[in-house]
């Protein structure tokens, strides 16, 4: 089925350490599609993702999960202890029992089918990403969040993982929520694009977000010239910390003023 | 061979086996001083227990569960989970100290409770460890699955739902018990030893944490009648000969490993 929200996030504030890292999140996220969060490092990515799965606890507003989905989750860091043995083969079943060839198929489709039997700890940061990617695709997952999961994997393995996260939603008939940093597959795979600074300061299709003045704020001049073309109208600035100033309205008033959705 | 000898041999071999996969726990969730330190407010217990009147055994169990229910409870992240560990045994132990000063008359037999003598175990002795080590191997098997996940990675273990909220706070009271019990009947040099050192021996030569738990079991089963021959042959004492023959099968199975060059 379609259109099935899997995640609905309500007004969600989150405090950590006294700071305010979110404020006013609402989202939902529905069976079928791929979401990419972006935004500058210390934007709240990872908090939003901790909070949408029940790991941080928000201090305001509520997250619904679909009760019975399969979550696949690939964390942005993943500590290996040498202390524990543990061969590829077992961590796979670890947090579930999938098919063998669930698993079989899915070391295949991220690379590393030969890693079975070694060590987690002594695989390289690159196979440690894929087999990561693989464990939680063999779970055949509803949802699927992966926080910067291609981040230590090389610039031209990285291109084919991005096309295997995009056929997993057919494959798996999941959603995908992915947080990363490259934004020109980004905005090439997504169907949607939510850019956090603290709130969501934008969001849409790629192409809405990319005529985002705050995006390129966000992103620099070269990110924007790259993506986007021409602008509209933006209700609102950021001071250094990404906080919305109050009472001070961007002007560039132009065409397609009201593609972009959900201004804080 | 006489009964006694007998009795210490089955009773320090099976708790040997039940401490083996506990221990193998102690060690991947970085807890080594854990049995220790619930030992040391196991002392506290003692004194209460003979200061109000009650058995000592009833006083170290009580104060054992109380150390490890606090232990699940303040692990906040801000002060490692050893250290605070650390904190409340040390706390036990200087309360204790202080509870024993003014209690001259039962010191001797305060002692009797704390430092067992595995030679002088009774029949229902050796009862009451069958009883204790059936309890820790089947509350470990219970809770393997999630443990085990949640020692791996608890983003992923919650994000996907393999742990449950209690798994550490049953575990932290599992170990407890162990130790409070074990106290009892061998003294707290050797259930101390018994949870790190068979863990530790058994795992260079492991690949998977279900191999080392068993390995564990073994190495510390083996420990009890390599010991008392030793310990009857060369007329030494039992308890830490037992200890010591854990660790040669520590040293034995680290060399072992290292001439097979496979200390993955």
């Amino acid at each position: 089925m379609m259109n099935e929200p899997l995640i609905l996030a309500e007004n969600l504030h989150v405090r950590i350490g006294g700071a305010q890292v979110l404020s006013n999140i609402s989202l939902t996220i529905t069976r079928g599609e791929i979401v990419t969060l972006i935004g500058p490092n210390g934007s709240g990515k990872t908090t939003l993702l901790r909070a949408l799965l029940g790991l941080t606890r928000p201090d305001r507003g509520f997250v619904q999960r679909k009760s019975g989905m399969t979550v696949g989750y690939v964390p942005q860091h993943f500590a290996r202890d040498r202390a524990m043995p543990l061969t590829v083969r077992r961590f796979m079943t670890l947090f579930g029992a999938p098919a063998a060839e669930a698993i079989d198929d899915a070391l295949a489709r991220t690379g590393v089918s030969g890693v079975l039997d070694r060590q987690v700890a002594t695989l390289s940061g690159g196979e440690l990403a894929r087999v990561l990617l693989a464990r939680a695709i063999a779970r055949r997952p509803d949802l699927l969040l992966l926080d910067e999961p291609l981040a230590a994997v090389d610039v031209a393995g990285e291109a084919a993982l991005y096309r295997l996260i995009a056929e997993l939603r057919s494959d798996l008939n999941c959603a995908i929520l992915l947080v990363s940093h490259d934004l020109h597959v980004v905005m090439n795979q997504s169907d949607r694009v939510i850019c956090l600074n603290g709130h969501i300061c934008c969001e849409g299709t790629a192409e809405t977000v990319a005529r985002d003045p705050a995006f390129g704020r966000l992103f620099g001049a070269r990110a924007a010239s790259d993506l986007a073309f021409y602008t509209h109208h933006h209700n609102h600035r950021h001071d250094a910390t990404g906080h919305v100033v109050p009472g001070q309205a961007a002007s560039s008033p132009v065409a397609g003023a009201e593609q972009g959705a959900g201004h804080a | 061979m006489p009964d006694f000898l007998l009795r210490a041999v089955l009773g320090a071999a099976f708790l040997g086996a039940a401490c083996g996969p506990v221990g193998a726990f102690v060690l991947w969730r970085r807890l080594a001083y854990l049995g220790e330190s619930i030992g040391h407010m196991g002392l506290l217990g003692a004194a209460l227990g003979l200061l109000i009147g009650i058995a000592p055994i009833t006083g170290v169990a009580a104060l054992c569960l109380l150390a490890g229910l606090v232990m699940a409870r303040a692990d906040d992240g801000l002060i490692p989970a050893g250290t605070f560990v650390g904190i409340v045994g040390h706390a036990g132990l200087a309360l204790g100290f202080i509870i024993l000063a003014g209690m001259e008359s039962v010191r001797a037999d305060l002692m009797g409770y704390l430092f067992g003598d595995v030679l002088a175990l009774s029949p229902t002795d050796i009862g009451l460890i069958i009883l204790i080590g059936a309890g820790a191997l089947g509350g470990i098997a219970l809770l393997w699955r999630p443990l085990l996940a949640d020692t791996v990675n608890p983003d992923i273990a919650a994000a996907e739902g393999t742990t449950r909220p209690y798994v550490n706070a049953a575990f932290l009271v599992l170990v407890a018990l162990l130790v409070a019990f074990g106290l009892r009947v061998v003294g707290a040099l050797m259930i101390v030893a018994l949870l790190i050192v068979p863990p530790a021996a058994a795992r260079p030569i492991s690949r998977t944490p279900e191999s080392m738990a068993l390995a564990a079991a073994l190495f510390g089963a083996a420990a009890a009648p390599l010991g008392i021959a030793v310990s009857w042959w060369q007329d030494v004492p039992a308890g830490p000969s037992i200890v010591l023959a854990a660790v040669a099968l520590f040293a034995v199975s680290s060399v072992f490993a290292a001439a097979r060059g496979n200390r993955s």
